[in-house]
């Protein structure tokens, strides 16, 4: 423990999945006090310092009572990570537009609400910093992917509108753009419709995709904890409007010939 | 419209401008070449070596790019030109840890120098509405494996078209056009690394979302519209044609 954020507020929606769940403990063990949001509670105890709320990103009248709680317990934020969100393995002809709309609700809307009914804390704060979820998926597609693909571009390009917007209020934005990382979603993907899999087991898909990385192993969820740590800290000050890829080298190669 | 030998002239896309193409023995030079000729321009092409078989309205010259005295020789012979395209390229295959000095000169000397030699010596000598194209790569982005010095050097070609488009337009217009997996001699030579070149030709066109590498026609097809005048609010820019490949993630499940 180093209290890189030490006395820090956060608010982590998507708080109990996998990356969100890193986070949230991550930034306890730094010192901060967090609120892990999300519609179901996590796994595991949560450590000193996290409290889990009960928190369903698409619901406006939601976003608006928790700040509002927020701003009576806190009276300021520092660090929001909008981290939920969903993924529909299809093609945009298998998805329905229920699945589409779903899609949006989650991983735009929600980014949108909650970024919306915290900026008035967010303000409050020495020095807010925002960490939306984009994924390396909204510059390259992966197949099968198309709504969620769709909504991690929407993502990035609302992460540098809202760092230009509220970048002279004191508040940095940035996304965080996973490519694999070892979660739940990630194992739904394998067993998936979309990723074909010529046939071969699980086991053996994972080590094909390992092999592709330069790094040869795909991320952890820590991983991804340690980049999202550092933009929420002060060390991270001039860092705003970008989209960091944390993909174990996977988006710097081409499309590259084996056998 | 794409112009043929029945389009009347009037009608060429390209006609009544002259241009100049590096490199047009073969490959992707030959292809512009044989395109910017059916739509009407008049072509002059270079290369080391003698002059090969090459329609009888195009002229040849003998001439290494990375030579500045050869090059500057060339500009003052063929005199105004509308259009230039760098195109000639070398590729050595080898890591930073491989690669000799030789390989350095040869590679940096021919497709860095070279394009720096081609465009500072024809700059002077282009007419206002001039175009100059250069061949960069989808190398130039993201990295080919074992291909350390042409990967820079296609960087190098990225970084030279934007300060050319910003220093000299409004006279001239400067864009790149990032060739992806192009049937030449020079996929070949990257198949033949292969332990097994036709499954790996087979698992690298899988990854093509248009299911087939370029021919040098669809890389012509974009210089002879960069080289007109439809493109003339294009500048500084690089046009990526690679039937979808760099669309796509490098990682693709489906195929293992």
């Amino acid at each position: 423990m180093t209290n890189r954020i030490e006395g820090k507020t956060a608010f982590v929606t998507g708080g109990a999945g996998g990356i969100g769940w890193a986070i949230c403990k991550r930034f306890a063990a730094e010192g901060a006090r967090v609120i892990c949001a999300d519609i179901t509670a996590p796994g595991d105890f949560p450590p000193e310092n996290v409290e889990h709320r009960s928190y369903d990103v698409t619901d406006e009248d939601a976003a608006r009572s928790a700040f509002a709680r927020l701003g009576a317990e806190w009276e300021s934020l520092d660090i929001l990570v909008n981290a939920a969100g969903i993924e529909i393995e299809k093609t945009i002809e298998d998805t329905t537009l229920e699945e589409w709309r779903r899609s949006f609700a989650v991983n735009v809307d929600g980014m949108f609400l909650a970024s919306k009914y915290a900026l008035p804390l967010l303000r409050k704060s020495a020095g807010a910093s925002v960490i939306n979820f984009g994924s390396y998926d909204g510059f390259i597609a992966d197949p099968g992917l198309a709504a969620y693909c769709a909504t991690k571009g929407a993502v990035h390009a609302l992460t540098r509108a809202m760092a230009c917007d509220h970048g002279p209020e004191g508040i940095r934005v940035n996304a965080v753009c996973p490519g694999y990382v070892d979660t739940p979603m990630l194992q739904s993907f394998f067993t998936g419709e979309g990723s074909g899999g010529g046939g071969k087991s699980i086991e053996d898909l994972q080590q094909a995709v390992r092999d592709v990385h330069p790094t040869r192993t795909y991320g952890t969820p820590d991983d991804i904890a340690n980049l999202v740590l550092w933009l929420a800290s002060d060390e991270a000050r001039y860092a705003s409007g970008q989209l960091w890829v944390m993909d174990g080298g996977l988006s710097a190669q081409v499309q590259q010939m084996r056998l | 419209m794409t112009g043929t030998s029945d389009t009347p002239p009037a009608l060429k896309r390209l006609a009544g401008k002259r241009a100049l193409v590096t490199g047009g023995r073969q490959g992707i030079g030959r292809g512009i070449v044989e395109a910017f000729l059916r739509e009407g321009a008049r072509v002059v092409t270079c290369g080391r070596g003698a002059r090969p078989d090459l329609p009888e309205e195009c002229d040849w010259h003998t001439i290494d790019v990375a030579d500045t005295a050869q090059v500057d020789g060339l500009a003052r012979d063929i005199g105004a030109l509308d259009i230039l395209v760098n195109n000639a390229g070398v590729q050595v295959e080898k890591t930073v840890a491989e690669s000799t000095d030789a390989d350095w000169d040869l590679v940096m000397g021919v497709n860095a120098r070279g394009v720096f030699n081609c465009c500072r010596a024809i700059l002077p000598r282009m007419r206002e509405g001039g175009s100059i194209i250069n061949i960069g790569s989808i190398s130039g982005h993201t990295a080919d494996p074992g291909m350390a010095l042409y990967n820079a050097s296609k960087a190098f070609v990225h970084g030279l078209t934007r300060s050319i488009a910003v220093d000299h337009g409004p006279r001239v217009r400067c864009n790149a056009i990032c060739p992806g997996w192009i049937e030449t001699g020079m996929l070949d030579a990257g198949f033949d690394l292969a332990t097994d070149p036709a499954a790996a030709r087979k698992d690298a066109v899988a990854r093509h979302p248009v299911r087939r590498f370029g021919q040098p026609a669809d890389i012509a097809g974009m210089a002879v519209w960069l080289a007109s005048d439809e493109s003339g609010f294009a500048s500084g820019q690089f046009f990526t044609i690679d039937g979808g490949m760099t669309a796509a993630s490098p990682l693709q499940p489906g195929l293992f």
